[in-house]
């Protein structure tokens, strides 16, 4: 299993969702898939091209473009490719679907994300804070205009 | 665990101070007599918010950082976060700082692999195997100490090498613990297979299948205890482990002895890579030739791009996802440390045994909360 097969099969199982791919090297593949399709899209990686690993789901911030990211990282315990795929979500109301059905310890890292960058995960079993404390649920303190908590900047004080 | 409960069920909270526990979680318990119902794990007693450090740091400053993710093993962290700004920014590393690399890195598997097996020993009761490993441990430390200069927090690595080269006499120091060790781990062996409080504690409990340990996702020794072969070592090859002979070490049992044995073989594989790395390390230089960086870094302004690197940890898989806007400073460093989802998976392990075996089960998974948290 090569990047470029991978690629190729993804693209053309998903073709209005997948886009922006990307063969970066041997073992590295980037791509963008649209909100609605990410479910759909870590099933198929799972049951026909062996991506039954993820390492990890996390949340990248863009102010400037007003865009919140949804990173997936997946890879697999038989060849050594690892995909990028990447959701772009609005700042203002980031909303997706979760994927704890198809990867089971997706549980956690979307948690975190929840906590972190305040992206609602769809479906998921148990959307509750996991590392910080509950008064600090809206914080989310991750995003770049994120201040401290609690807020003691000299503004703030006056 | 909110729902009312039945007669002879009780609720306890293991934690978040626990001397079975490798560092502050808590852990919710739903017991009927000794049978574990259900359980729950929560976090973020340690949360240090390392991610959000990182990216206020320049790429320099973030070196120290990483370290304090995991004490154990500060050098494969360090490894981590280094690799990953070398692959956005393209710095090659020299052959000789790259074997010196591969040398304390597993130098700092060793410590971490035999601090995990006392404290296992510890949990479940058996406390002279601490002991006996910690002693053995502190040699270890002492070679790393003359390397790096300290003992759990080095910020030994640098972008494009080492900070320091090898000092004067390291082989001839290096190869007697070595060999002593060789032959220490062989009387631990015996010790583990003919203790039999310790076969009762241990062998058969807590089995996870290759099949349901893909699925929860864990790597590293839990997972290779299963008999799946996944190394990051072996299946995407850093520094310059492609050109050393070591095998991949896996048992079938799957249970906590298996992850212990598992353990014990690789502590004899990372000496054997050590002494390969002794007789072949070349001369040369420790930082690249020409190029900007060396002992003393320039304010670093890293190429826009993303990465994510991945390498093989004392516990299973550490990768860092890294995304920079070509400043001094990292947008955002992702870390995805191997014990997050090990500790995940603790809850499904432990639903159905009694609550010794908690300890036995959690104990060998050779945790770090700390990393957890990040």
């Amino acid at each position: 299993m090569d990047a470029r097969t991978i690629i190729e099969s993804l693209t053309s199982e998903f073709p209005e969702a997948i886009s922006e791919s990307e063969v970066e090297s041997e073992i590295r593949v980037r791509a963008y898939v649209a909100a609605g399709k990410a479910k759909e899209t870590c099933q198929y990686l799972k049951d026909s091209l062996q991506f039954d690993h993820l390492c990890s789901v996390c949340g990248v911030d863009y102010p400037k473009r007003g865009e919140i990211e949804v990173v997936y990282h997946i890879a697999s315990y038989e060849h050594p490719v690892v995909l990028t795929l990447k959701a772009k979500l609005p700042r203002d109301s980031p909303e997706i679907e979760s994927v704890v059905p198809v990867y089971w310890n997706a549980n956690w890292y979307e948690r975190e994300t929840y906590e972190l960058y305040g992206v609602m995960f769809k479906n998921h079993p148990n959307l509750k804070p996991l590392v910080l404390p509950e008064e600090m649920l809206g914080e989310w303190p991750l995003r770049k205009d994120y201040k401290g908590f609690p807020n003691t900047t000299a503004r703030n004080l006056v | 665990m909110e729902e009312m409960l039945e007669l002879n069920e009780m609720i306890i909270h293991l934690g978040p101070q626990h001397p079975m526990q490798p560092g502050p979680f808590r852990l919710n318990l739903k017991l009927k007599g000794e049978t574990v119902l259900d359980a729950e794990v929560e976090l973020g007693f340690i949360h240090k918010g390392i991610e959000k450090i990182l990216e206020n740091k320049t790429y320099l400053q973030g070196i120290p950082i990483v370290d304090r993710i995991c004490y154990l093993v500060a050098l494969t962290n360090e490894e981590c976060f280094v690799g990953c700004v070398e692959k956005l920014a393209g710095i090659e590393v020299p052959e000789r700082a790259q074997y010196i690399r591969v040398i304390i890195e597993e130098l700092s598997r060793l410590q971490s692999h035999l601090l995990g097996m006392g404290e296992y020993g510890e949990f479940i009761g058996f406390v002279s195997m601490f002991m006996y490993t910690i002693k053995e441990r502190e040699d270890i430390l002492t070679l790393i100490d003359m390397v790096t200069g300290a003992r759990v927090t080095h910020s030994y690595l640098k972008f494009g090498g080492v900070r320091d080269d090898l000092p004067e006499g390291f082989k001839e120091k290096t190869l007697p613990v070595l060999n002593k060790l060789k032959k220490v781990i062989d009387d631990y062996e015996e010790m583990f297979a003919t203790d039999s409080i310790y076969r009762e504690r241990a062998v058969g409990v807590g089995v996870l299948t290759a099949d349901v340990a893909k699925n929860l996702g864990v790597s590293g020794p839990p997972l290779r205890a299963t008999g799946v072969p996944f190394d990051i070592r072996k299946n995407e090859p850093y520094l310059v482990y492609e050109d050393l002979d070591f095998k991949v070490c896996t048992e079938t049992a799957g249970d906590c002895a298996a992850r212990v044995q598992v353990r014990l073989n690789e502590i004899r594989e990372s000496i054997y890579i050590i002494e390969q790395c002794l007789d072949r390390i070349p001369d040369g230089p420790i930082f690249p030739v020409n190029s900007p960086y060396g002992r003393r870094t320039p304010v670093m302004r890293v190429p826009p791009g993303e990465v994510f690197h991945r390498v093989e940890d004392p516990r299973g898989e550490m990768g860092m996802y890294m995304v920079s806007d070509g400043t001094d400073k990292p947008h955002r460093v992702k870390v995805r440390g191997p014990y997050y989802p090990t500790l995940q998976a603790l809850p499904p392990l432990i639903i159905g045994t009694t609550v010794a075996d908690v300890a036995a089960i959690s104990g060998s998974m050779d945790g770090c909360t700390s990393e957890a948290d990040r």
